[in-house]
């Protein structure tokens, strides 16, 4: 056969391709990247590309163009139009087949009202009208019987899409209803930031990695759960800084890293304390530092544990205009010195060490001791091979990781969810804090310590839109709904606990804690009303009396702005709603004007939803504070506009200011008011010594190892001491954002629709598991069945289930059955909602693991 | 020019996001993946391999390597698969027979076959009626020989283009574009200025199987931190 050839040369290729107006630089030798579309040549499908976000509840963010023929979705790529290069482009495998969810089997078509028993998802199709009259019905008798905080509101995390989230919460607000704060109710809130640093929490922007030179992972598995970031990770890597993971299971992250360190599960803080000994006794620290920006000068006293204040000592006074959150403490330099907690000053010459007697008022003479003089003793315990005991690292090893620490600058620690989700986990946040802190590595560059689980935090000011005037709102952290109300709890307790439910971007009927527990509330009539906003038929529709079809993030108006990425974005519609969907913002404004017609006004009545959405994100802009001063919905519209910050060139660098122009610690938390927030680290500065009542009674004023199960599974229940000697690991994989994506056709098809359990090979002989074998997970409060994986990478005695399959993938069962709503009191001594607050302790969770029966 | 791709495997995190964007854009029905990603030496995806400790993971992404001496077009009796002047392995839709020698003879397992009618497959996931995703257009080379259209015929063997349809545009292909770790590489092996041409220079690069003489265009880095 001849073949005709028609040469082109790389000349008159890039020619070709120029002239088609389709050359447009990325650099490199060969620019292929087309910016605009082409004209559309004859016979060549006439596509349309709109810029939107991806924004699920996975902080990632990426933003995204839909190809759009005749108004259906063909494709999605990376917008890649970050200025910085290095965060083009951003996306993922979920990302990217978002369109099986958007016209997939699982799509809600019309609102649903429930036909059959509770929780049997049987069901009627309604019209709007119908369903939204019924809804409202309902939800002023339960009011009306109950109050109106028996209605709990489960609205996840905000920065996801502060629009609609936001017009929920305004409903919310407005009606007097339970709001849920996700952060804390997702268990992803690391209790050690308010504790230590007084803040919700804090993060480098990934871009920052790569100005690190040591980088310690401890429990984060970011290959897997911050694709879209991660490859900074091994660029930082390649640029020279040593990668080291602290796991004690071996990861994707593992498999990049310079050193792979096992260690025992929950075992960090005994590896963070033995570290801090070693910098501690080698003097590797920097004194300067601790002097200047922490509380370890300050004076403890011997009789009561607690800090010396200035107004106890003879001499000294509290200063004027110390703000009444605040408290001034005493430090010495051959003097007792008043130390401001607005001022991070002290003469250098302040001691860290020894025992001093001080003079009260009344005459009495105590024994004092600087906080860092305390450390330094409480670490004394920590020494090498006993930590070879608790943590399984050899101590040659412990020593040598402690001197690479303390000489490389800057250093940034990353704190991940499976090292915190336990009940201990702020002593392990706390611990390991103080390798940054002794080092001097925070505020700076590359440097510091960052937690990036949970998409916690709002980016701006959201009052105007999230709070119509200003109303109080009530904030119900979720552990109480599943634990009941305890002794300590600040929050409120509603009278008669909660009634009804509203859910929206959630899952909670196969994600939350104890799901089953959710589950029987439905069933036995203790929750009288759940309403789920959603664009699928989750499985917490099936529980709900009436499903509201929602739409899928590409199909309206909303601004997105998440913590770990720096950037302000949109969504826009790339196409019309599909079914008889409706934005969040319309229902909820449905909903308010037959709550009540002066509800209404708040939700722009007049407009249609997406003009509606565009109001909203006007008025968010012109209220939202300094890190959005000047952005305007045109400017978001031509594309992504980086958030403000104190930092040069905008870039997100926690503390900062602290470091570098020596404002006290906290710095704001938005939305809480400094006064709230504050109060945890009343002195002002960074502090290891927490002298509250609980925090001394519990042995926990300066950080301390506690052994997992302790004080959680066997003081519940001292039998399943010698029953469960498997720890329950729930963690994310590449296919699901959490629930969201389980019915993802491809991605099933990429893990042959198997829920996979992972099991060390040793553990599986020893239990006569076989590769591939069906298995239960179990233990008294639950069970669940998977496909064992054996992984030689995984530790002894874990079962490692990746979390987010729906139960009808699950035979039903709730992998969340298993696990239990411990509250931790010492996270019980503040409140405010989604910073000081109980949260779910994942990891805390023992079981064991058998063989299952031929039944799959 | 010949157009080749580079895979740093030093890079590659093993997210399977290349795959996915294959599939969607080139309209792959359910069970066809004309882009995989492996873990060497495991069955499962990321599941390190080694004992006592002394473990790895990598990653190796295998699409069509793009031969330049392609035992699937020679087994070929019906001249459907050919090599077009870039240098790209293509199959004419139009004039495969659905023998499958080619499948037979290809020595990576990356061409599938449409047992069944794709437009039939979709619809058994149940997607909205009428919706159909992908590359809209057909594409067809200079010589109007069929190369990619979304939906390919019941009984013909397909696989990795190098997006011709995106490609001839001067566009990068799908997975490239897609690839949040910036691990794939496009260009001209001709070139020798080219991004891929110094990748390959410079870092040591190797081709699957290349024992076997097929002299693939597509090239992997190791998996090793290069030196620096
Ligand atoms: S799912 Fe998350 S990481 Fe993936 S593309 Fe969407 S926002 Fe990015
Ligand atoms: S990889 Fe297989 S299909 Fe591709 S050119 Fe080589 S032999 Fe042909
Ligand atoms: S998208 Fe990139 S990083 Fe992900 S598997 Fe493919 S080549 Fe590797």
């Amino acid at each position: 056969m001849e073949k005709r050839k028609i040469k082109l040369s790389r000349r008159q290729f890039l020619q070709a391709a120029a002239a088609a107006g389709v050359l447009a630089g990325t650099g490199g030798a060969m620019a292929f990247v087309r910016q605009t579309p082409a004209r559309a040549a004859a016979g060549e499908p006439e596509l349309k590309y709109v810029r939107t976000t991806c924004s699920p509840n996975c902080t990632g963010a990426c933003g995204m163009k839909a190809i759009v023929e005749n108004g259906q979705i063909k494709a999605i790529v990376q917008a890649a139009d970050y200025p910085e290069p290095e965060y083009n482009p951003r996306g993922c495998l979920k990302g990217l087949s978002m369109l099986n969810l958007i016209y997939g089997p699982d799509r809600l078509k019309k609102p649903l009202v429930r036909s059959g028993q509770p929780g049997k998802g049987e069901f009627k199709e309604a019209s709007w009208q119908e369903a939204l009259d019924y809804s409202a019905g309902r939800l002023k008798e339960i009011a009306d019987k109950y109050g109106p905080e028996s209605i709990g509101v489960i609205f996840q995390v905000g920065g996801t899409g502060y629009v609609h989230k936001g017009a929920v919460i305004a409903l919310a607000t407005l009606a007097g209803w339970s709001l849920h704060h996700p952060y804390d109710q997702n268990g992803d809130l690391p209790m050690f930031w308010p504790m230590t640093f007084g803040v919700q929490t804090e993060e480098l922007e990934p871009l920052e990695w790569l100005n690190s030179r040591y980088v310690a992972v401890f429990g984060s598995n970011i290959l897997a759960t911050r694709l879209p970031d991660a490859h900074f990770l091994v660029e930082a890597r390649n640029r020279g800084a040593k990668l080291v993971v602290f796991d004690p299971n071996y990861s994707p992250t593992a498999g990049k890293a310079d050193e792979w360190v096992q260690i025992n599960p929950s075992s960090d803080a005994a590896v963070g304390l033995g570290l801090a000994r070693v910098i501690i006794e080698e003097k590797l620290y920097d004194e300067d530092f601790l002097k200047t920006y922490t509380d370890f000068p300050l004076l403890v006293r011997l009789d009561n544990g607690k800090r010396l204040k200035a107004e106890e000592v003879k001499g000294l006074s509290k200063p004027d205009g110390v703000p009444s959150y605040r408290e001034v403490y005493v430090a010495y330099n051959r003097q007792f010195l008043s130390v401001h907690p607005e001022k991070l000053e002290l003469p250098l010459d302040v001691v860290l060490e020894g025992e001093l007697e001080v003079e009260l008022k009344d005459g009495q003479k105590v024994s004092v001791k600087p906080g860092f003089q305390l450390l330094r003793e409480s670490l004394k315990e920590y020494t090498p091979d006993k930590v070879e005991k608790l943590a399984g690292i050899p101590q040659d090893k412990l020593v040598r990781l402690a001197r690479e620490m303390a000489a490389a600058k800057p250093l940034h620690l990353v704190y991940g969810a499976s090292n915190y989700q336990w009940y201990h986990g702020d002593l392990k946040g706390r611990a390991l804090a103080l390798i940054p802190v002794l080092t001097g590595n925070i505020g700076k560059s590359g440097a510091g310590i960052s937690t990036y689980a949970g998409q916690y935090r709002v980016r701006l000011k959201v009052a105007q839109w999230w709070v119509p005037q200003g109303k109080k709102q009530n904030w119900l952290p979720w552990l109480y709904v599943l634990h009941g109300p305890t002794k300590n709890m600040k929050a409120n307790w509603p009278k008669h606990g909660l009634k009804a439910l509203i859910t929206g971007w959630g899952n909670p009927f196969d994600q939350h804690n104890m799901a089953n527990k959710l589950r029987q509330m439905v069933e036995k009539g203790e929750l009288e009303f759940v309403a789920t906003m959603d664009f699928q038929m989750t499985t917490s529709c099936q529980y709900s009396d009436v499903v509201l079809p929602a739409v899928s993030w590409y199909e309206k108006t909303e601004l997105v702005g998440s913590p770990v990425h720096p950037y302000l974005q949109l969504q826009q519609q790339a196409i019309k709603p599909l079914y008889e969907g409706k934005p969040e913002l319309w229902i909820a404004r449905e909903l308010a004007r037959r709550l009540n017609p002066e509800f209404e006004k708040h939700f722009f009545p007049d407009l249609d939803a997406e003009a509606a959405a565009e109001k909203a994100i006007e008025l968010m802009l012109r209220t939202g504070g300094p890190s959005v001063e000047g952005i305007t919905l045109e400017q978001l519209k031509k594309g992504p506009v980086r958030v403000k910050s104190e930092v040069p060139g905008n870039r997100q660098i926690p503390f900062y200011e602290q470091i570098a122009h020596k404002k006290p610690f906290p710095p704001v938390s938005i939305p809480a008011k400094i006064e709230q927030t504050a109060q945890f680290v009343k002195s002002g500065r960074i502090e290891f010594y927490k002298d509250e009542d609980l925090m001394l009674q519990l042995g926990e004023a300066l950080p301390v190892h506690k052994p997992p199960f302790e004080e959680s599974e066997y003081a519940l229940d001292p039998t399943v001491r010698d029953k469960y000697k498997f720890s329950y690991i729930t963690r994310n994989a590449i296919y699901r954002v959490h629930s969201t994506h389980s019915n993802n056709v491809w991605m099933n098809e990429l893990q042959d629709g198997k829920p996979r359990v992972w099991l060390n090979p040793q553990d599986a002989e020893e239990k006569g598991i076989k590769e591939g074998d069906w298995v239960e997970v179990y233990n008294n409060r639950g069970s669940l069945h998977a496909f064992a994986v054996l992984d030689p990478g995984a530790g002894r005695n874990v079962a490692v289930f990746e979390q987010g399959w729906w139960s009808r993938y699950l035979n039903g069962e709730s992998f969340n059955s298993l696990t239990y709503p411990f509250i931790k009191p010492t996270h019980e001594i503040y409140f405010v909602p989604g910073m000081w607050a109980p949260n779910t302790a994942w990891n805390e969770c023992l079981c064991d693991v058998r063989k299952a029966g031929d039944t799959k | 020019m010949r157009l080749g791709m580079v895979i740093d495997l030093d890079r590659c995190i093993g997210c399977r996001s290349c795959a996915v964007a294959c599939k969607a854009h080139n309209a792959q029905p359910p069970g066809t993946w004309w882009n995989r990603v492996f873990t060497p030496g495991s069955e499962e995806h990321q599941v390190a391999v080694g004992t006592n400790g002394h473990l790895q993971m990598n990653f190796l992404p295998v699409s069509c390597q793009m031969c330049d001496n392609a035992p699937c077009e020679k087994v070929c009796p019906a001249g459907a698969t050919y090599t077009d002047e870039r240098g790209v392995v293509l199959v004419d839709y139009e004039r495969c027979i659905g023998c499958r020698y080619c499948i037979a003879a290809c020595p990576y397992g990356v061409r599938q076959f449409n047992w069944e009618d794709p437009h039939q497959a979709k619809e058994r996931v149940g997607y909205q009626e009428g919706y159909e995703y992908g590359y809209p257009g057909d594409y067809r080379d200079q010589d109007g020989r069929l190369v990619y259209t979304p939906n390919r015929p019941l009984g013909v063997v397909e696989k990795c283009t190098f997006c011709v349809q995106y490609t001839s545009k001067g566009e990068q292909p799908a997975c490239v574009r897609a690839c949040p770790s910036k691990a794939r590489i496009f260009g001209d092996l001709d070139d020798p200025d080219s991004e891929v041409s110094r990748l390959i220079q410079e870092r040591q690069a190797f081709r699957l199987k290349e024992e076997l003489g097929t002299s693939p265009k597509v090239f992997y880095l190791p998996p090793t931190k290069p030196s620096r």
